[in-house]
């Protein structure tokens, strides 16, 4: 599969695949994939950020929103979230779908 | 006047028995004796459909060699190259436990049936019931399995989790003098019913190494009755817990060079729950999807303590640490 550019994912709409599932804790969300059986951790600032993956229609959209949240810079937030987005698509623990159109 | 028709002239049956364990009501074949699980009389759980345990060989070989998959290894546990349990899976046949030297036991996929194929000679073969069979066959029928002890105390249970050695068994036992019921030495059953969490009795087993025995005073081990040697342990039968009780609190034991001391655990890291689970084998979605919901519903309860114990401290001192935190108003 060819390398997403930033550009590409940001304008791409993320969501969980049926077969993953989440779940908040205090300190930690545990992302569990059901096919393999594996589950991994994230830490809060990453499991708010799944959260507002799940809702938004592109993955860029959350990125003022979590920059408002945090108090930083967007840019900031962006280089986090991408970060995010090629790991947990690395894992298959989120498919990336073309944004829905406007 | 009515004359009686006699009966029928022919060997006499002998009728299944009832019990109770791990949240399952059993109704258990004639010759076989569960240890610590006794027969009872529930007409409570006669709504429940229950779980068979029978002995049937050809009916275990049947099943397994016709299953549509290829046995496939879920679990092995190993002392050196000493197999001491494997689990296998075959759908729809089930998983087959195999204790060599104690007996093959088929669990069907749903948990409601379970084939026992006993080894010729082996006169202690259905402690694998209790140990293995019967918690596996309640995490089958939808209940979660933590690798704990537990005691009912004040009308609610807690639970003692942590690693082996850690001194689960002899608290519950120094427990149980202080007036807590024994809810299980090794297993327990937790039950999600609406908000609550249920914990569920297993068996009437205690089993204590001689250090672990030698750490109990002398009015501790009385009431845990007369000892049987079994492996290289001292099995009691304690007085078990009359009923399924609400979960209170777990401890997770800890060894620790501070302590004892008792705090309650604000952020609690969801893989040490997950990791409290006993079974590791049943893999299905639909059992992954639970038992990570119940470390959420355990976490939510905000009940959960880090019970730091300190090297060679004796299970006197730490049940009376243990006792005064629940006894003291929540």
């Amino acid at each position: 599969m060819a390398p997403t550019s930033t550009s590409e994912l940001l304008a791409a709409r993320m969501r969980l695949p049926q077969h993953v599932l989440h779940r908040s804790f205090v300190a930690e969300t545990v992302v569990l994939n059901l096919r393999t059986g594996k589950y991994h951790g994230l830490n809060p600032t990453a499991g708010r950020m799944l959260e507002a993956l799940e809702a938004a229609p592109t993955a860029g959209v959350v990125v003022p929103e979590l920059a408002r949240e945090y108090g930083v810079e967007p840019a900031k937030v962006e280089g986090d979230l991408i970060v995010l987005c090629q790991g947990l698509l690395e894992r298959g623990l989120i498919e990336m779908v073309d944004a829905d159109p406007a | 006047m009515q004359i009686r028709p006699e009966a029928p002239a022919g060997p006499v049956r002998k009728r299944a028995t009832m019990s109770v364990a791990f949240g399952l009501l059993l109704e258990v074949e004639p010759g076989i004796e569960i240890p610590g699980i006794p027969d009872v009389d529930a007409p409570h759980l006669a709504s429940q459909p229950p779980t068979r345990v029978r002995l049937d060989a050809r009916e275990l070989e049947r099943r397994w060699s016709t299953a549509d998959h290829t046995p496939g290894s879920v679990r092995e546990l190993r002392d050196g190259e000493t197999v001491l349990l494997s689990v296998e899976l075959a759908p729809p046949a089930g998983y087959l436990l195999h204790a060599p030297g104690y007996a093959r036991i088929l669990i069907a996929s749903d948990g409601t049936e379970l084939i026992c194929d006993p080894e010729p000679g082996s006169s202690e073969w259905s402690t694998l019931l209790p140990a293995q069979a019967l918690p596996m066959a309640a995490t089958l029928q939808g209940f979660e399995v933590l690798h704990a002890s537990g005691v009912v105390l004040q009308d609610r249970a807690a639970l003692f989790a942590g690693p082996q050695g850690a001194g689960k068994s002899s608290l519950a036992a120094a427990l149980l003098h202080r007036g807590a019921a024994l809810l299980s030495d090794d297993t327990v059953a937790l039950e999600p019913r609406g908000d609550a969490l249920i914990a569920h009795p297993g068996a009437a087993l205690l089993q204590l190494r001689a250090a672990e025995r030698d750490r109990l005073s002398a009015r501790e081990r009385a009431v845990l009755g007369p000892p049987e040697t079994f492996l290289d342990k001292q099995r009691y039968n304690p007085t078990l817990a009359a009923s399924a009780a609400p979960f209170g609190e777990l401890f997770l034991l800890e060894r620790s060079t501070h302590g004892p001391s008792i705090e309650r655990i604000e952020a609690v890291d969801p893989f040490t729950l997950l990791a409290s689970t006993f079974n590791l084998s049943v893999r299905t979605p639909e059992r992954l999807a639970r038992h990570l919901d119940l470390a959420v519903a355990l976490a939510a309860t905000e009940r959960i303590y880090r019970l730091r114990i300190q090297p060679g401290m004796d299970a006197t001192q730490l049940a009376e640490i243990v006792h005064e935190h629940l006894a003291a108003p929540s």
